[in-house]
């Protein structure tokens, strides 16, 4: 176990070192100066170049990103252009937020994902399965941008109940921080749990066709047990993939809901760093994302021996 | 298993949905309610520091208009006013201007406002080393020096009539105190001499102000300002309508009309200081022939684009300058007229496959509904124009190294009309990217900038502009309206048309 630990450590090592190569380069390499962007259309040459030069901009980019990395190994992401501030204080400032909201938002998931995937699975070819596929494909056809919209006309604006947009700590005001998470959350998770509920309706009729249900059934057990002990027992672990990379995907696929609900997390910050060309701000989210996906990965693969005790790590 | 797991969340859920009920009708939040007397302010965007010297970002500039204060600053009618500065004198080589300063102003930390933080300020500007955005705006200022506790003396290489504009336009220019430049916390904790201090920037980007009990121009009745930054407008105005916020800038302008009609939100606008314009690469052809530039402006109907880009929040102009400013020529000689414009074009020698690119920016998406409707309009002449939409820092590059056919963009905040005509139209001009020289402009433009006599000056900037606009070197368009809409609660705000937003004068009722 502590051997294959150590080694997918080494993995994900690798696997942000690559990351760390590509996002610089397509940072870099996408068109559009970032000195001119925060200067705008009016500015004295002179400052341009002293800008310009104190960005590192005239050094070749091979030495910058090597310089980039050194100070990023040691837990320095360099300065942000827009705002002059460290980018590590920047980033970490923001990652509770867009965490509490990709968790939030598979919440909702699996709670939409669960039941219905399962009744689904087990009632399949009935009329509450084919329900079930339409709404989850509708679900996933939808932008989250729309449901954003909709959900904010339909619970703020008509029915009050809840603040169209903002943020509340919840260290500050747990229910107000429960408040403003619900519409965003609601926006995401609904496509997450569209999603999921066709992974896990899947996942439950293949165990459902297994020799081991057919076994289980011939006992004699009641269906009852036979779906909550064998069946869905083994299908968790194929759910539990998909759940995984939906959370990674989460953590990074929440601009557009972030930027709508003025949610002060990575993913605005993200956005806006892309529009000024803010690359070390771009840099550190991106690689605060990715660093965030392959530690989940790695629990999540970690967590298939506690569901599935077969699987062992050697 | 799974039972249990959903059960647990489920019950989690009832009670998250349950504390929702608690706050019944009221839902505003509840440490908002506490505070009585504070505004809320939903703004646009997020700013991204504090630095009067160094930021370009508008929410800055709303935030800091409020804490700083500059030498001088324009007034409703956008003449410049006194402000730490209650009189000045220009000698008479018009080389040297003395500031006479406010008595008794003193900055948010309590120290006394003094001479040398002027000088101090204005040199941080001008140095070389520092790269402040505004640098170019000091260009003929050569000294900057305090004789006396309260005077200020600002020596000049050129007679520069509109110094007051260049020095006290807008907040990007402001007074500073030496002491939160040398402990770096100017970017996170501005220290100003205006009506509110600054509190601070809240983890979820609300920037809290409270009023400045000392603030030299008179009480404040506020008691505090929060900026909360929504970039959705129309999650804007949900705010608005449900009274989370007091105020917002950002008001669609396709929903002023009925916004108008209610009772429960007050919309108002002014026509602004802004212009939106087409420039064509003069450098390349056809562009570089007069009469087909000329033909271009005879086949835009400006009413149409107009009323595309902003519905009716905006003045078609064939100037720069709006109407009621001082400097305002009215000359519109393009009436839309299609058939002089296949006149004018069969002269060029363009052929009927001719097809041009127009270079627009999401940054400012009114520019790319106006390029759609010109577009169309020049279809009817037999112009093919092919749209190009680009990210703003995409956009600013190929505008920089002249990579375009004709773009459309709008200028900001100017003041004086060296502001509106200098940089943009003079061969040496630092935004004269479209490649437009002509020296007898160049001269006027030149003369009109030394010229201290306003009568006179009008005259020169006259004539520059008739033939900037007959040889269409920019194509000007509208002036976008200033629109700002609040609660019946918000007494005393009024919209200005430099977009700059002050709530020293405003109160709160109910």
């Amino acid at each position: 176990m502590s051997g294959y630990v150590v080694r997918r450590v080494g993995q994900a090592v690798v696997v942000m070192l690559g990351v760390s190569v590509i996002v610089f380069l397509l940072v870099h390499l996408v068109p559009g100066d970032p000195i001119r962007r925060s200067l705008g259309t009016r500015f004295d040459p002179h400052v341009y170049q002293l800008l310009y030069e104190r960005a590192g901009f005239d050094q070749p980019l091979y030495r910058q990103y090597v310089t980039w990395l050194g100070n990023a190994l040691q837990g320095d992401l360099g300065v942000s252009f827009r705002t002059g501030r460290p980018v590590r204080g920047m980033v970490l400032e923001r990652l509770p937020a867009t965490m509490s909201l990709a968790f939030a938002a598979l919440f909702i998931g699996l709670v939409i994902a669960l039941p219905a995937g399962i009744i689904s699975a087990v009632r399949s070819g009935s009329r509450t399965d084919y329900s079930v596929s339409a709404l989850s494909q509708v679900g996933v056809s939808i932008p989250d941008f729309w449901w954003a919209i909709m959900l904010i006309l339909l619970f703020s604006l008509t029915l009050g109940w809840l603040p169209p947009s903002g943020y509340k700590s919840p260290l500050e005001s747990p229910v107000g921080f429960l408040r403003h998470l619900t519409l965003p959350a609601l926006s995401v998770g609904l496509i997450s749990g569209s999603i999921l509920t066709r992974f896990v309706r899947a996942a439950m009729l293949d165990a459902l066709h297994r020799d081991y249900t057919r076994t289980a059934r011939s006992k004699g057990l009641p269906e009852r047990v036979v779906i909550n002990r064998h069946v869905l027992r083994n299908a968790l672990v194929p759910i539990v993939t998909v759940a995984g990379l939906q959370l990674g995907f989460l953590l990074g696929g929440v601009v557009v809901v972030e930027v709508i609900f003025a949610w002060p997390g990575l993913g605005r910050l993200a956005y806006d760093a892309v529009l000024r060309r803010d690359y070390p701000v771009l840099q550190g989210a991106v690689l605060l994302v990715a660093l965030s996906f392959v530690v989940i990965n790695l629990l999540v693969d970690l967590l298939y021996a506690r569901l599935d005790p077969r699987i062992r790590y050697e | 298993m799974a039972r249990r797991l959903l059960a647990v969340l489920t019950a989690l859920l009832l009670v998250a949905a349950a504390c929702n009920d608690d706050d019944g009708i009221d839902i505003g939040d509840p440490d908002d309610t506490e505070a009585e007397g504070v505004l809320i302010a939903a703004i646009s965007g997020e700013p991204d520091r504090f630095d009067p010297h160094l930021t370009t970002a508008y929410p800055s500039f709303q935030v800091l208009e409020n804490v700083y204060d500059t030498l001088v600053q324009p007034g409703d009618d956008l003449t410049m006013e006194e402000a730490l500065a209650t009189d000045w004198e220009v000698s008479d080589d018009n080389l040297t201007w003395t500031f006479t300063l406010r008595e008794g102003v003193t900055w948010h930390n309590g120290r006394a406002f003094v001479a040398d933080d002027v000088v101090y300020s204005y040199e941080r500007i001008m140095d070389e080393e520092f790269g402040a955005a505004n640098a170019f705006r000091f260009e003929s200022i050569e000294s900057v020096s305090a004789p006396d506790d309260g005077t200020v003396v600002i020596e000049l290489t050129r007679p520069t009539p509109n110094l007051l504009a260049n020095i006290g336009a807008f907040k990007g220019m402001a007074i500073v105190p030496e002491e939160i430049v040398e402990d770096g916390t100017i970017d996170t904790e501005p220290v100003g001499t205006g009506p509110f201090r600054f509190v601070e920037q809240r983890p979820d980007g609300e920037i809290v102000l409270e009023r400045n009990p000392d603030y030299w121009g008179g009480d404040v009745a506020l008691e505090g300002v929060r900026f909360r930054p929504i970039p959705d407008a129309t999650v804007a105005m949900t705010n608005l309508e449900r009274g989370e916020v007091h105020w917002t800038d950002s008001v669609p302008p396709q929903q002023i009309s009925a916004l108008e009609g209610r009772d429960d939100i007050v919309v108002e606008s002014v026509s602004g200081g802004d212009y939106w314009y087409m420039a064509m690469n003069i450098e390349r052809e056809p562009f570089g022939d007069v009469d087909f530039r000329r033909a271009v402006s005879f086949a835009l109907d400006r009413e149409a684009i107009t009323e595309a880009a902003l519905f009716e929040a905006a003045t078609p102009n064939q100037t720069a300058i709006p109407e009621d400013s001082f400097f305002h020529f009215d000359y519109a000689p393009f009436e839309y007229d299609r058939d002089q414009a296949m006149e004018l074009l069969e002269g060029t020698g363009i052929g009927d496959d001719f097809s041009m690119d127009l270079m627009v920016t999401n940054e400012f998406p009114e520019t790319v509904t106006a390029a759609q409707v010109i577009a169309d309009q020049l279809s009817e002449v037999g112009i093919d124009v092919q749209i190009r939409e680009l990210d703003f820092a995409q956009w600013l590059d190929e505008q920089g190294e002249g990579n375009f056919d004709s773009f459309l963009l709008g200028w900001i905040g100017n003041i004086d009309p060296d502001d509106f005509y200098y940089a943009q139209h003079h061969s040496e001009g630092g935004f004269n990217f479209h490649g437009y020289s002509n020296p007898q402009v160049d001269e006027l433009l030149d003369r009109a900038r030394a010229e201290t006599d306003d009568d006179t000056r009008k005259e020169l900037y006259d004539e520059a502009v008739k033939m900037i606009v007959d040889e269409v070197s920019y194509l000007y368009l509208y002036n976008p309206d200033v629109v700002h809409a609040w609660v019946p609660e918000v007494s005393g705000y009024e919209v200005r048309a430099d977009s700059a937003i002050r709530f020293e004068n405003v109160s709160l009722s109910g």
